[in-house]
């Protein structure tokens, strides 16, 4: 980008800054609004200064910052595939992500955190803001799950509590299929954004492809089940913290500590302020929280007390935080803002070994698979060895990496067959022995493979032939071959 | 006039077909770029074993597997050059009366002998294919006395490796350079002419609009390992990715008009044989001869060997056949392809990266041909002196007689037992006129499409009962002419 360029881009970030700072506050400024009509200021102020903070403001705080570690931790396992991130670290970026929505309108914060998530860890920042994105999903999907939780425990059960799960539902739902089609068909997904923006001009269609591609990188970490089912768990157990936070402020107030009222409050407040707004929500965060313990007929003036209290709870520890860790990181957030226009897409082509060529965007780089499970190395001790002779470790090890390499390398519909077979046979063998295959003994190790590699049934065998083909090629190519009388073929490896 | 970020013609694929029509354009002094999905590797990486050539040379390194009732193995080069880099360099004309049989059923014009001979002429020069000069092997001596006391028709293939030092070790590329690979070959001279050539570049899409092909859409691989999405423009693209490839992009592109319906094999089905002298297969080059007595429907031959893939072959009954490992130096191994009348399909996965699917079914005659073949290959090797042969053949471990053998004429082998492997494919976007069977017309131009063409393996409308090279270099030369008078005219 020239300089002339970058100074109109600077320019033009001027001004969309001003347009969102305007419409936020206006946001924020209707929401006021809405939660002081018709209320006595006075009765507000007298219900806030009879507040108990102590025990509970403390206790508040602990429970909504035990929420960012784990926000941190699922932010680790999110971006596994491409990085690896301490959990300070990741902590850090998820509390600059919310120390920033605190400071500038508009949850503008969102992008501060992708685009600290991107210089980390060297991440696309398109596949940054999609894994933001995902959290938002998975987050507005436990809130909602904890809402139809606490308006169902509840007594009285307002229609609009229905009505707010019904939509953020709808909503949700919607975004969460469209998820899953990135995370289970991603060529499908990109195949789609290519002829949908067919029409277009290059420039627009090469942002639809690359957001899409983009999309799909993300949703990997999403592709494994097991992974999935971690990242829900975390992600409820993030918004437990937080209803816990709401759940201590209560007593404060003289209200009984219960779960349910703080979940209904915790649920309402956290999808409202989904509305782009002011900076740390002001405003509208106080007209939710409140309008949610009002339904449970607590008085409007204690409810806006309430709300004002827990704000803080949030506010103070979680800026000043973020704050420590901007300086710690050094990060800028307009330096942030212009990585983000760099990785925008130039219509114009570069030259490439004289090849023009046209860049769209930069994709997560492949990862090295992991290392040779224990399993693998047991089944290839198993189809290697020969009693009494036993193959060298080194040679185990080194065709147990190869093995794992090519079963990586399979379709991924074979791959998937494979890893389920496996499984299986695994079962298959803590039944009939009541041990695990790798604690078994290398003679019964070979029986069991045996009754399934050479077995009578052709589909056990063809889910054996892969690996014992690979196993068999890489030994005997990797080793040399010396003929002895009598004893077959001892094989020495090279090393 | 053209449009300087434009390229003139994208040519998708370096292998056989890609590699040819790349030269055929540059040498017209057309702007001509190659888009490589694998690497070029140095000499040094060449005739590194088979597990190095695995991970560099091969697709998916080396895990194709093709679906179906039998799973077939399959193998095809990802690198500059293609299969071209790994296979044994053997060289065949298309035959006769395939090319009658072409013309018959798929309606393709101008693909007479004598219209394509000029091209195969021109294919063999530049490959200086030639009979093997040095001493015949071991492994091809025991065969040709088996052919000899069977009386049949055979023929030594003529090869494009001129020089070759029989250092075995065409499957993980060759070291001595003897080989004519396209790196070596004809992608030198096609960059001599002016075509420009980039590896590590995935073409992921075709960009369309309407019945036109823009360009591509890639993933291009840096050194450093960082990877980025592009776009490249191009007033005409040539799909020449492989008969996997290309219909699985041609389909991940929304072209699916007889595109992957169609995917021809030569099953094979691999014997090893052991002798009473020392044949040391693993260390001279695979047997030359091949029997063509019961041609088209069955050929024979001498297959790669090393110790490995003698392992592989003997894995179907591991615990019976293990101990011959002892004895490999006295062993070959040789394989029994059929012509392939079975059906099969490309399709790019919907889950994970697309990359094809592929599935084939044997047909009834494949499975009664495959069988014979065993029949008449072990009798054979027998009659050449060989005491066992081990064929791949879950249950049937070793075969010590003649009549052991004959029983697989009347026989059919059980095809779940079967362990078959391929390394040719071909016919999934057939050519010709016939707009009912075909993906393109006689020349490759994709049909519904003015600028995109198809001009590989997968353009061959059916199984050419040889190894397809030559047919494919032959009708890649003839259609990048045509597509230059078109331009021309």
């Amino acid at each position: 980008m020239t300089w002339h360029g970058y100074r109109r881009e600077v320019a033009s970030a001027g001004s969309q800054r001003v347009a969102v700072a305007i419409v936020g506050l206006a946001a924020s400024a209707m929401f006021v609004g809405l939660a002081m009509r018709h209320l006595d200021f006075a009765s507000v102020l007298r219900s806030l200064r009879s507040a108990r903070l102590l025990p509970w403001v403390p206790a508040a705080t602990a429970a909504y910052l035990a929420g960012q570690l784990v926000r941190g931790q699922r932010l680790r396992v999110l971006v596994r595939r491409e990085s690896t991130l301490s959990l300070a670290t990741a902590s850090n970026v998820v509390v600059v992500g919310y120390a920033s929505n605190n400071v500038f309108p508009a949850r503008l914060g969102e992008f501060v955190r992708a685009g600290m998530l991107a210089k980390l860890t060297g991440i696309p920042l398109t596949q940054s803001l999609t894994i933001t994105f995902i959290e938002r999903l998975l987050d507005g999907i436990a809130i909602l799950v904890l809402l139809l939780i606490g308006t169902a425990t509840l007594p009285a059960r307002p229609q609009w509590m229905w009505d707010v799960a019904r939509v953020g539902s709808l909503v949700f739902g919607v975004a969460l299929a469209l998820l899953l089609v990135a995370v289970v068909l991603p060529s499908f997904l990109v195949s789609l954004a290519s002829r949908v923006s067919a029409s277009l001009r290059p420039r627009w269609r090469d942002r639809v492809v690359a957001f899409a591609m983009s999309v799909t990188a993300a949703g990997a970490c999403l592709r494994r089940p097991r992974d999935l089912v971690v990242i829900g768990a975390y992600s409820l157990l993030v918004w437990l913290l937080e209803s816990a936070m709401f759940a201590f402020i209560l007593p404060a107030f003289g209200l009984e500590l219960q779960l349910a009222p703080a979940l209904t409050a915790m649920s309402v407040t956290n999808l409202g302020i989904l509305f782009p707004s002011s900076p740390g929500f002001v405003g509208s965060f106080h007209f939710f929280c409140s309008q949610a313990l009002v339904a449970q007929g607590i008085p409007a003036a204690t409810a806006l007390g309430f709300a004002f209290l827990v704000h803080l709870t949030f506010y103070v520890p979680v800026t000043l935080w973020g704050a420590g860790a901007v300086l710690f990181y050094g990060v800028e957030i307009g330096a942030t803002a212009a990585i983000a226009r760099a990785a925008r897409s130039s219509s114009n082509a570069t030259y490439e070994q004289g090849v023009p060529i046209h860049r769209i965007a930069e994709l997560d780089p492949p990862r090295p698979g992991p290392p040779a499970s224990e399993f693998d190395v047991a089944l290839v001790e198993a189809l290697l060895s020969k009693e009494p002779d036993m193959v060298d470790r080194a040679s185990v090890d080194y065709v147990a990496a190869f093995v794992a390499e090519e079963m990586r390398a399979l379709p991924a519909r074979l791959a998937f067959l494979y890893d389920a077979g496996m499984v299986a046979f695994r079962i298959y063998v803590r039944l009939r022995y009541l041990r695990s295959f790798c604690g078994l003994g290398v003679a019964r190790r070979q029986a069991a493979m045996h009754s399934w590699a050479f077995g009578p049934i052709g589909l056990l065998r063809q889910l054996f032939r892969p690996a014992r083909s690979t196993a068999l090629l890489a030994y005997y190519d990797r080793c040399e071959a010396i003929t002895k009388p009598r004893r077959g073929l001892e094989l020495v490896a090279n090393a | 006039m053209r449009d300087a970020g434009r390229v003139e013609v994208l040519v998708v694929g370096s292998g056989a077909g890609g590699a040819v029509t790349a030269l055929e354009l540059a040498n017209a002094g057309i702007d001509v770029c190659v888009l490589e999905e694998g690497s070029r590797w140095p000499a040094a990486a060449y005739g590194q074993g088979s597990v190095a050539a695995m991970r560099k040379m091969y697709r998916r390194r080396g895990m194709t597997p093709i679906l179906g009732r039998v799973p077939i193995g399959y193998v095809e080069g990802a690198c500059l050059g293609g299969s071209t880099e790994i296979n044994s360099g053997f060289w065949h004309r298309t035959p006769r009366e395939v090319l009658l049989r072409w013309k018959a059923q798929f309606d393709l014009a101008e693909a007479s002998p004598n219209e394509l001979a000029d091209h195969f002429d021109h294919a063999e020069k530049w490959l200086d294919v030639s009979a093997y000069g040095g001493p015949l092997p071991k492994s091809t001596e025991a065969f040709s006395r088996g052919i000899e006391a069977m009386g049949w028709a055979s023929q030594q293939v003529p090869r494009a490796a001129p020089g070759c030092k029989s250092t075995n070790q065409c499957a993980a590329g060759c070291p001595t350079g003897a080989k004519q690979g396209m790196s070596r070959s004809v992608i030198p001279r096609a960059q001599a002419a002016g075509a420009k050539v980039v590896t590590d570049c995935a073409v992921e899409r075709l960009v369309l609009e309407g019945d036109r092909a823009t360009g591509v859409l890639a993933t291009l691989r840096r050194e450093n390992g960082a990877r980025e999405l592009v776009r490249i423009d191009a007033e005409h693209v040539f799909v020449c990715a492989g008969p996997t490839e290309t219909p699985a992009l041609l389909r991940r592109s929304g072209i699916k008009h007889h595109v992957g319906d169609s995917l021809r094999i030569h099953p094979m089905l691999k014997v090893a044989a052991y002798f009473p002298e020392i044949i040391d297969a693993q260390d001279s080059v695979l047997p030359l001869l091949q029997v063509k007595e019961f041609w088209p429907e069955i050929s024979m031959g001498g297959a790669f060997f090393t110790p490995g893939h003698l392992a592989m072959l003997l894995s179907d009954n591991w615990p019976d056949t293990r101990d011959a490992m002892g004895q490999y130096r006295q062993m070959a191994s040789y394989y029994v392809a059929v012509r392939g009348s079975g059906r099969g399909s490309v399709r790019p996965s919907l889950l994970g990266d697309g990359a094809p699917v592929l599935r084939y079914e044997l047909s009834h005659e494949d499975g009664i041909n495959l069988s014979k073949g065993l029949a008449r290959l072990a009798t054979l090797l027998l009659a050449a002196g060989a005491e066992r042969v081990h064929p791949t053949v879950q249950g049937l471990s070793t075969i010590r007689s003649e009549v052991e053998a004959i029983r697989w004429l009347d026989e059919r082998l059980p095809l779940s037992a079967l362990s078959l492997t391929t390394v040719h494919a071909f016919s999934s976007c057939p050519i010709g006129e016939r707009r009912d069977r075909c993906a393109a017309n006689s020349f490759g131009k994709v049909h519904g499409y003015h600028n995109l063409y198809v001009n590989d393996a997968s353009m061959l409308p059916d199984s050419p009962g040889v190894n397809p090279q030559g047919s494919v270099m032959a009708f890649a030369r003839r259609n990048a002419i045509h597509f230059k008078e078109s331009l021309r005219a």
